[in-house]
């Protein structure tokens, strides 16, 4: 009996000490690389402001059109229920604004709120963590400039266990390591500040790196692609075939900064917010090695890979005004609908009519059988604001049924994407539920 | 400051780049024959035409026209397309209530421009985009053939010497 109590409280303590020794955090101040845009010897504020929108921090934490910048209450549905983002204006009762400097950088780089309770990983504490102490100090200095606003926090709807913000600490055990960005002395300074952009700034991984069972990235599979929230992001590895190997560095750095890449593709749903919210606002020097970093990127196939065919048969046997050469019949209710409702703005042979940002040949969302993307722009519209372009398309969800969209999307993805696409009703009913 | 060229003359104009060219066409410089429809590209009723291709200008950005030239439904006439659309339109009598027809003129004022004899098919692809609530459409159809061939396609409501008069 007694070496069993013996064994019992050995385990405990042996499990007690690998949760504490895991759940280590990294206490050094780290030192960030380089940012053309944010010099160390420019005022805090502006140092502040720069990085803020590069971390995109307005991405969740303002309501879209509210106006209320960083009050909060941005809803992120999730496999398991709904979590909003957190007011951090410097607000005392609703927002950050009691919070030490301490207590701020401890929430930012390791997850952990003022009140000592852990926060969930949908805020990105898991790229953060890389981040300067000086480089999170700028940003709360100008968040703390900013407008209080006395918005309360909306209460998460979570299921059980999830619900149980204790239990994250053994997710972080297992899955999060706290530690400082470490620069390669073997790269470039241009690569290193590229990496410290893509890796904690921007945190890219966190939409663009496939994530486990337990909805933790998977390291090994960096950038390779996913969906998430109903969006797919593209896989951005240096793969020539199913990544953007095969973009130029002009091809990415417009695309980041213009939202749109002739040939490659436009900026829609999450990622036209980053590009709106944030990457416009990069420095062309600092966008330059963001492009460095991502170009050094191992290829990488991932998941339901997409093959771009940009010379599509159909597509390229039309006209600006007229079909030609697609296998459906002229009575195909997609090819209907696409004549009536998409052609006038984006054309026959997918080149663009008011724009070449309404383009489909070549993208990845035509050539992706399964839709994703396509579906969701159709469902809910486009809207981009980025540098040198306000581009909008409408939202046709209330105007057609889940069959009529899954018809257009097929339509689309064949005579575009020259694929016979897989998109059901129940796909486009599931889609139009997300966002 | 942006500069418009519109029906051959040149505006110089103080508007927002995000302001859609149908504002500035009807609210600033005064052109009011092109319409407001839907708002959102999908009626056609504000149908101009950018370099000669029929765009919705409800969806289009002043900023994104550049040097571009824009024709619209008060100098189509002077176009040989656009003349020949309007006189059929007159023989037909293809209009009803009339708000979507400065959109339908442009859009097969174009159509003509570059396909001289449209097909059934030709004009459908061409005209799907263009929606009339009075159900003009058997008229329309018939009105761009006409254009095309110069022969008269339906009964005719303006014609020089009534036809069956007693001679």
């Amino acid at each position: 009996m007694i070496r069993l109590l013996i064994a019992i409280v050995l385990v405990v303590l042996l499990g007690a000490g690998a949760y504490v020794f895991l759940n280590r955090a990294d206490t050094s101040d780290g030192t960030a690389p380089a940012l053309a845009g944010a010099p160390v010897s420019s005022d805090v504020l502006a140092r502040g402001e720069y990085l803020a929108k590069a971390a995109d921090c307005t991405a969740c934490h303002t309501v879209p059109g509210s106006g209320n910048a960083f009050a909060g209450g941005v809803p992120f549905k999730l496999p398991f229920g709904t979590i909003y983002s957190s007011n951090i204006t410097a607000d005392e009762a609703n927002g950050i604004g009691s919070w030490s400097d301490d207590e701020f950088v401890r929430a930012v780089r390791n997850g952990v709120r003022n009140d000592g309770q852990h926060l969930y990983p949908a805020f990105p504490y898991t790229s953060y963590t890389q981040l300067s102490r000086s480089d999170v100090l700028a940003i709360k200095a100008y968040l703390f400039s900013l407008p209080k606003i006395a918005q309360a926090n909306h209460e998460n709807q979570l299921s059980f266990p999830f619900n149980q913000r204790w239990a994250m600490g053994f997710w972080n055990a297992v899955f999060f390591k706290s530690q400082r960005f470490q620069p390669d002395p073997g790269q470039t300074p241009q690569w290193n500040s590229g990496k410290y952009l893509a890796v904690a700034l921007a945190h890219c991984d966190e939409c663009h790196t496939p994530r486990n069972f337990a909805f933790a990235m998977k390291h090994g599979d960096e950038l390779a692609g996913q969906e998430l929230q109903g969006w797919r992001a593209y896989n951005i590895t240096s793969d020539p075939v199913h990544g953007i190997g095969a973009w130029s560095d002009s091809d990415i750095s417009n695309y980041l900064s213009r939202g749109h890449a002739d040939g490659r593709g436009t900026a829609a749903g999450p990622m036209a917010e980053a590009v709106e919210n944030s990457l416009r606002y990069l420095n062309p020097t600092d966008t330059a090695a963001l492009v460095a970093y991502l170009r050094s990127v191992p290829a990488r196939t991932g998941d339901a890979p997409v093959t771009v065919d940009a010379a599509a048969a159909p597509a390229l046997a039309s006209n600006n005004a007229a079909p030609g050469g697609d296998s459906a019949n002229a009575n195909d209710p997609g090819m209907k609908l696409f004549e009536g409702a998409c052609a006038s703005c984006h054309q026959w042979n997918g080149k663009g009519q008011q724009t070449p940002y309404a383009s489909l040949l070549g993208t990845r969302g035509v050539n992706d059988v399964h839709g994703t993307n396509i579906t969701q722009v159709i469902l809910h519209g486009t809207d981009l604001r980025s540098l040198g372009a306000n581009i909008f398309m409408p939202e046709f969800g209330d105007a057609y049924s889940d069959t009529e969209v899954a018809q257009l999307s097929n339509y689309v993805i064949g005579h575009f994407g020259n694929k016979q696409g897989t998109v059901t009703p129940d796909d486009v009913a599931r889609r139009r539920k997300q966002l | 400051m942006l500069s418009l060229s519109v029906n051959g003359q040149s505006h110089a104009l103080d508007v927002p780049d995000d302001m859609p060219l149908l504002w500035v066409l009807r609210d600033v410089i005064g052109l009011t024959g092109t319409k407001f429809g839907c708002g959102v590209a999908q009626c056609g009723a504000c149908t101009v035409h950018l370099d000669g291709q029929p765009v919705r200008s409800c969806v289009l950005p002043v900023g994104a026209i550049g040097n571009r030239t824009i024709t619209t439904i008060e100098a189509i006439g002077a176009t040989p397309a656009g003349q020949k659309i309007q006189q059929a339109w007159l023989e037909v009598d293809v209009v009803q209530c009339g708000y979507c027809q400065s959109g339908q003129i442009m859009s097969a004022a174009a159509l003509l421009q570059r396909t001289p004899n449209p097909s059934d098919a030709d004009i459908d692809a061409a005209m799907s985009g263009n929606i009339c609530r009075c159900g003009t459409y058997v008229r329309i159809r018939a009105a761009i053939k006409q254009a095309a061939t110069g022969t008269p396609e339906i009964l005719q409501t303006l014609v020089s010497a009534p036809q069956g008069a007693a001679p």
